[in-house]
């Protein structure tokens, strides 16, 4: 029997060595399994407490009706616009801070303030503003999204060393080719860090716009779902959520991050 | 002191600038007040905030919920977060659940607090929980498992005991991971606070909002907005951001470049 267990482990181990993320799934296995054994036994009342069967059997059926595809792509696409445009004007006006001390002084404050002020907060009037709709969401993502590009933006512009600005000038580089060539590459680290930041907070900004003001996407889904008491449907967009921020985070954004990190990054060891 | 005076004068005087540029411009463009208030009309709404005590009630309201819920979230999360990361198989294998879990924190827990607790006082700090205790736990975590194995093995070699080691190697070492933790995870249940009380209350500033976008009464909205920025900047400006500056100086293993 432990030499039984013994290979098995020893199995397991060259497995997940050989690929990394089965090694990410791994811990799930006994969570699911317990939620599994607490559903059977029946300690808490079904309608409390779904299974992950019915929960399977519900994702099958909604992709069958087509609604969960569309809210998905909904969904995805509003957070698509909302970071394309937080990124367009959130570079551009944090080089701008990051360069000028004139302007730091005069919008860091205002920026720190609007910052706390949070995105949910500007759902209420917003809504009076631009009604229920996409032009409502992407602000709100817009919001969240800018200001930690902005001000990762402006503190990777002033990390840039000073003697590499000179160093580029006295070689008779012009202004923009010093922006070009000197401060958005050294600045490059964090603003994907701000980026991630960024969208990590407009992702959740995207599922409460969605639950308050939504008429569909996933955080619409769940709270429909919870207005007619099915626990199973909620449970499934939580997963969905966890399960598309988790790929987007870990095989998207990290990667780049670590990537641009490496390549321009100034971290001296 | 002069010049600590001056740099205060200098953060405030953008402010002015705006609030000058408020007064100014509503009236001279007449926008209509269900778009955007008038600045006095957001004054008179303070000052009757105050003096009928309903302002003071929905902030107290909406602190209550998230000194409880830290608080509880805390007591829960450092000891569990020690625990895990102390062996580096358990925090291994648990790393990948509990990112899971602190992406799901706070607002996407709002549908089903609700159907589980009601609407009300449960929910709510039950999301805030929820939105502390996955992120704390998950950098209290990574940080114990990131003290160098060589400082544990030094201060075991010395002779120090489960308890010694606990308070003298693993929290100090842990601890800008578990300031750090709190700061974000603070970061997100303040807006689940606001969030949550859009839906599933009768008090607090996410539902003083949430009512008067009903009657179009844009000078309270804007007055909660107000509210709400000034209170998280003064804890997260004057609380949590000194603190995490002093134990990253204190305990941090960043050397300084």
């Amino acid at each position: 029997m432990k030499q039984f267990l013994l290979k098995f482990w020893g199995h397991c181990v060259r497995l997940t060595a050989r690929w990394p993320s089965i090694g990410s799934i791994a811990p799930f296995i006994p969570v699911i399994a317990a939620w599994w054994i607490v559903t059977e036994l029946q300690i808490f009342p079904r309608v409390f407490l779904p299974g992950p069967m019915e929960v399977v059997r519900s994702f099958g059926s909604l992709v069958y009706t087509g609604i969960l595809p569309a809210y998905l792509q909904d969904s995805i696409v509003r957070l698509a616009v909302g970071t394309f445009w937080g990124i367009a004007l959130g570079i551009p006006l944090g080089i701008l801070l990051g360069l000028s001390q004139r302007a730091r002084t005069a919008l860091w404050p205002l920026l720190l303030f609007f910052q706390a002020i949070g995105d949910i907060a500007w759902l209420p009037i917003l809504v009076i503003w631009f009604g229920y709709g996409l032009t409502t969401i992407t602000v709100v993502i817009v919001y969240t999204v800018i200001f930690p590009v902005v001000l990762n933006t402006v503190l990777g512009v002033r990390s840039t060393p000073i003697t590499l600005h000179r160093a580029a000038q006295s070689l008779g580089a012009s202004r923009i080719r010093i922006l070009w060539e000197v401060v958005l590459p050294g600045a490059l680290p964090n603003i994907v860090t701000g980026l991630r930041n960024g969208l990590g907070y407009g992702w959740r900004a995207l599922i409460a716009t969605e639950i308050i003001v939504g008429t569909s996407g996933i955080g619409f889904l769940m709270f429909d779902a919870r207005r007619s008491g099915s626990v199973v449907e909620i449970l499934l967009g939580m997963i969905i959520l966890g399960i598309l921020w988790y790929i987007v985070d870990s095989w998207i954004l990290a990667p780049i991050e670590r990537a641009t990190g490496q390549r321009w990054g100034l971290v001296t060891r | 002191m002069p010049h600590r005076l001056s740099s205060a004068l200098w953060f405030c005087a953008p402010f002015i600038v705006l609030i000058v540029l408020w007064a100014v411009f509503i009236p001279y463009f007449d926008v209509n007040p269900r778009l955007f208030p008038h600045l006095s009309s957001v004054v008179q709404a303070g000052i009757e905030g105050i003096q009928d005590g309903t302002l003071v009630q929905h902030i107290s309201a909406s602190l209550l919920r998230v000194a409880v819920g830290t608080v509880l979230a805390l007591l829960v999360a450092i000891p569990l977060g020690v625990a895990m990361g102390v062996s580096p198989f358990v925090s291994n294998f648990l790393t990948p659940l509990f990112r899971f879990f602190s992406v799901l924190a706070g607002i996407a827990w709002i549908p089903i607090a609700t159907l589980w607790f009601g609407y009300g006082f449960g929910a709510i700090t039950f999301v805030i929980f929820n939105a502390v205790f996955f992120i704390v736990t998950y950098n209290t975590l990574l940080g114990v498992s990131t003290i160098p194995i060589h400082v544990r093995n030094a201060a075991a070699s010395l002779g120090a005991g489960r308890w010694a080691m606990l308070t003298e190697v693993l929290l100090p070492g842990a601890l800008p991971n578990i300031v750090t933790g709190i700061r974000t995870g603070l970061g997100f249940a303040w807006r689940g606070l606001i969030a949550a009380e859009m839906i599933a209350t009768n008090v607090g500033l996410g539902y003083m909002l949430f009512v008067a976008r009903d009657f179009y009464r844009t000078e309270v909205i804007v007055l909660g907005m107000i509210v709400i920025g000034v209170l998280w900047l003064l804890l997260d400006r004057l609380v949590l951001a000194p603190i995490e500056r002093a134990t990253i100086e204190r305990w941090g293993m960043v050397r300084r470049a």
